[in-house]
């Protein structure tokens, strides 16, 4: 356990160094005020460009602090997720191919706290940026159209907050099956969008799947309640995330550390 | 004692053979070399008795009074030893140290004392991305060592510094032979010989060759005479082949080398013959051929 926290600080540390504990937390927080700052605005901004033509006669509504919380979400869910798996689909491969991995892998160091050292950094990180954009979201949106019960607010953060760690445990369980970024990044934004793309399309067939969790987060803002069959999704994505996770664990195990050299 | 006993180790990978079936004693308190051509497999070798790579056949024992994972025991230099550069020198002997099991004021003490013996200190704080080859070679010997171990591991640890860093690593490592063993690969023969105690010749994934130095020196040195001299020898030389203690005879120019197999027979009559002093020598020496030939036969096969 020592040794898995002197891993996880390293891990920790690196990120300070390269200014992903700055950065990554920066989108979220602007993502997380663009979208009610716009919404509110919108009438405004549209004047600014020249306004609607005469025939549009309709008035744009302004949408309700649920509906501007669930669409922060949206973003988060397409803008933040890219740049999650961007800054970590090198999470493994990075110091395998740079042979730093070699020279700790050699002590007596455990591969199975190697790697859940670095997947409790990836998803420390992403949930600290989660909440930090979150909270201003959460913010703004009180202050400028309307407050949105703390209660609801929370426990629909943290149900989509567990839809976070399954796309994290994605990277991670790619990043150690793949060499090459690109396809970690691929398959792991691909994978994404397939499952939360066949989970609004049969939400029926899909009702276990970590593609509900947004939506039970939505409807958390809006009643309070998750929509239905909420707890078989939460638990089917908590055991996906701890199968990926011990998957991931063996396949490093018993993978090569060293390549054969020519 | 032997601190580790490889017993037909053996590594295939999808087409080639990269170790074949290698019977491997390494002792306690000595220094051993494995020496080979490049690709003869000792990376490879190297790699097994770490733990990095699983052996396909074989089987690897460690001391049995050292129980428990074996990488406890063993500190390791890659032959391209990686850092991560934004951590300074210190900071990752105290990593290390401190995965090794060390309390953090253990390991900063032991990362003071190891920087001082690689001759580091003085770039301690420096982020390791900023080390030249030499000062990172040396923190890898550093780190090698932050445990303690019974035995360490240097993959090629002079190949890719230059005169002077090769010099400073050699000598680290003759420090280092007196409180620990030693196993290191290289392909250059002459660091075997300077240094390890025991040797391994390795070619084509198997050892063909082993035993102390000094007994393969008394084995397979032939004593050898080198004549300078002004004029051609090479009518004079051939009449040479015919005496009893000839062997075998190198004729570059006017720089004649005989290999002989009674050295102070030899001496006398070369020194006696009338002819060899009409050719005018400039020099005429008595040497020992380093173990050269033998690595050349048995990397050429």
């Amino acid at each position: 356990m020592r040794q898995w926290f002197i891993l996880f600080k390293k891990e920790c540390l690196e990120s300070v160094r390269n200014f992903k504990w700055l950065w990554i937390p920066i989108v979220f927080i602007l993502f997380g005020i663009m979208q009610p700052v716009t919404s509110y605005y919108l009438p405004q901004i549209l004047e600014s460009f020249g306004g609607l033509p005469e025939e549009a006669l309709f008035d744009i509504p302004v949408p309700s602090g649920p509906q501007i919380l669930a669409e922060t979400l949206g973003q988060f869910s397409q803008i933040g997720y890219l740049v999650l798996v961007l800054a970590f689909m090198g999470v493994i491969a990075e110091e395998k191919n740079s042979g730093t991995q070699l020279m700790i892998l050699v002590k007596p160091v455990s591969y199975g706290a190697y790697l859940t050292a670095k997947w409790a950094h990836m998803s420390l990180l992403a949930v600290t940026s989660f909440i930090l954009g979150f909270s201003f979201a959460v913010y703004y949106t009180h202050v400028l159209i309307e407050s949105v019960p703390a209660a609801h607010v929370i426990k629909g953060a943290v149900v989509y907050i567990l839809g976070m760690l399954f796309v994290m445990t994605l990277i991670l369980l790619f990043s150690t099956l793949f060499n090459s970024r690109a396809a970690v990044a691929f398959l792991t934004l691909g994978l994404t969008i397939v499952v939360s793309l066949l989970s609004s399309l049969m939400p029926n067939t899909m009702r276990w799947s970590p593609g509900m969790l947004s939506s039970h987060a939505y409807s958390i803002f809006g009643t309070g309640e998750g929509g239905e069959a909420m707890w078989l999704s939460i638990a089917c994505t908590l055991l996906i995330i701890s199968v990926m996770v011990g998957i991931a664990v063996y396949i490093f195990r018993n993978k090569e550390t060293a390549s054969h050299s020519s | 004692m032997n601190l580790i006993t490889a017993e037909s180790l053996t590594r295939a990978f999808q087409s080639t053979v990269a170790v074949d079936g290698i019977n491997l004693s390494i002792k306690e308190g000595v220094c051993t070399a494995l020496l080979g051509p490049n690709g003869a497999g000792k990376t490879t070798t190297l790699n097994m008795l770490t733990g990095l790579i699983k052996p396909t056949g074989g089987s690897i024992a460690f001391d049995e009074r050292y129980h428990g994972d074996r990488r406890q025991y063993i500190g390791y230099l890659p032959q391209f030893p990686k850092f991560y550069g934004w951590m300074s020198g210190q900071e990752y002997l105290m990593y290390t140290g401190q995965l090794c099991g060390l309390t953090k004021k253990a390991a900063n003490e032991r990362a003071e004392e190891l920087l001082t013996l690689v001759d580091l200190a003085e770039a301690k704080r420096k982020r390791i991305g900023g080390y030249s080859g030499g000062m990172k070679q040396r923190l890898g010997i550093a780190q090698a060592l932050v445990n303690n171990p019974k035995l360490v591991i240097l993959d090629e640890p002079v190949s890719a510094l230059d005169p002077i860093g090769r010099r400073e690593v050699l000598e680290l490592m003759k420090k280092l032979k007196k409180t620990t063993s030693i196993l290191f690969s290289t392909h250059v023969l002459h660091d075997a010989e300077e240094v390890s105690d025991d040797i391994f010749i390795m070619n084509r994934g198997k050892v063909v060759i082993e035993g102390g130095l000094a007994e393969l020196q008394t084995k397979y040195q032939k004593p050898t005479i080198y004549i300078e001299t002004e004029e051609e020898p090479d009518i004079w030389c051939r009449a040479l082949k015919k005496k009893e203690w000839f062997r075998h005879m190198h004729l570059d120019k006017k720089q004649l080398t005989i290999t002989v197999e009674n050295i102070n027979t030899a001496r006398e009559e070369l020194l006696a013959d009338a002819t060899l002093h009409k050719l005018k020598p400039l020099r005429f020496e008595v040497v020992r051929t380093t173990l050269e030939d033998l690595f050349m036969e048995v990397a050429k096969k």
